[in-house]
């Protein structure tokens, strides 16, 4: 029971995503940055505001690592589908020991 | 980008980047904004007086007061990226064995703020809070750049090593200014020309000359 949640709690702290996820937080977190860098100066040039370019770069920063950092579903929507261990249907080769089948 | 740790690395990483080039850009955007400041300095008053350098000196020295005008506009100079402007005039003259100006004292200085830094000023409350509604809601304000002095008193007297300064010849003064940005290097008045930003018009007084020492009216009345 402890051993389950302590799982659970190091999951979620861990936030694992699949390849396709992590392929595309690779690529969002690029292209927000860039976009927020760029909105900020030339918002701040046009309204020659520098406050208000800082403001405009902290807080896209801020929004981009929320979107990016937690392991939200849209990052995990392609498993692996791992193939069944062993890779071959068992087959029983009928070996008994004590009246029951092992092997 | 397997793991929320990493993923706030490499988000933060890239952040820094994108920062560091917004800073370049934003420095680099001081050399469209074109700077044509002017002004013009007249001198009023001078006297040379006889005074202590500080109360325990036991050298007598000559100190110049010399009192000016100055009308200037320096509101080119006022950007989103200027923190604030520091204007000073100096009283120049040349060595004896020289040509040149090669002795230079500033008499007077001011600090301007845009708007974006009055919070940086070190002035007391009510002056700061009148400061500040003095451009609510404006990101900049050239009109602070206008300075319209009317026979000002220097903030500093001039002295020289000697202790001898009256009687001194081509001393002219000059206006000068050093933008202090946000982002970027300082820069001072220029003295060549680069795209828009131009040499100071005018800015410079009328050569004059230091009186003799003044004498104290009072002490000869009392001897």
């Amino acid at each position: 029971m402890a051993d389950e949640m302590l799982e659970k709690v190091r999951d979620l702290a861990e936030g694992q995503i699949d390849f396709e996820g992590q392929r595309f937080a690779e690529f969002l977190a690029t292209a927000l940055l860039t976009i927020v860098g760029a909105l900020s100066f030339i918002v701040g040039f046009t309204k020659q505001d520098i406050k208000l370019a800082l403001m405009y770069g902290l807080g896209g920063t801020a929004l981009t690592m929320a979107l990016i950092v937690p392991p939200w579903p849209f990052f995990n929507r392609h498993p692996v589908k791992w193939l069944p261990v062993g890779g071959i249907k068992k087959q029983s080769q009928g070996i008994s020991v004590d009246g029951q089948i092992v092997g | 980008m397997h793991s929320t740790l990493v993923r706030t690395q490499n988000v933060f990483g890239f952040f820094t980047t994108v920062a560091f080039v917004v800073a370049a850009l934003i420095a680099a955007s001081d050399i469209v904004a074109s700077r044509t400041p002017k002004a013009s300095v007249v001198v009023k008053d001078v006297s040379v007086v006889m005074g202590r350098a500080n109360y325990y000196a036991k050298k007598k020295e000559e100190f110049a007061n010399i009192r000016f005008s100055m009308s200037a506009d320096l509101s080119s100079l006022f950007t989103w990226n200027t923190k604030q402007v520091f204007v000073y005039v100096s009283a120049s003259w040349p060595n004896s064995t020289s040509s040149e100006p090669s002795n230079e004292a500033v008499i007077w200085d001011t600090i301007i703020t845009n708007p974006s830094a009055d919070h940086l000023q070190n002035i007391g409350p009510a002056a700061m809070k009148k400061l500040k509604r003095s451009a609510k809601g404006k990101p900049i304000d050239p009109s602070r750049g206008k300075i319209e002095l009317k026979n000002q008193k220097p903030k500093y007297q001039v002295s020289v090593p000697s202790g001898k300064i009256a009687h001194t010849n081509d001393v002219v003064l000059e206006v000068h200014y050093n933008v202090q940005p946000w982002v970027g290097v300082l820069t001072w008045t220029p003295q060549i020309e680069f795209l828009g930003w131009k040499k100071m018009k005018g800015g410079v007084s009328k050569v004059f000359s230091l009186p003799a020492v003044k004498v104290k009216k009072d002490s000869t009345k009392k001897n």
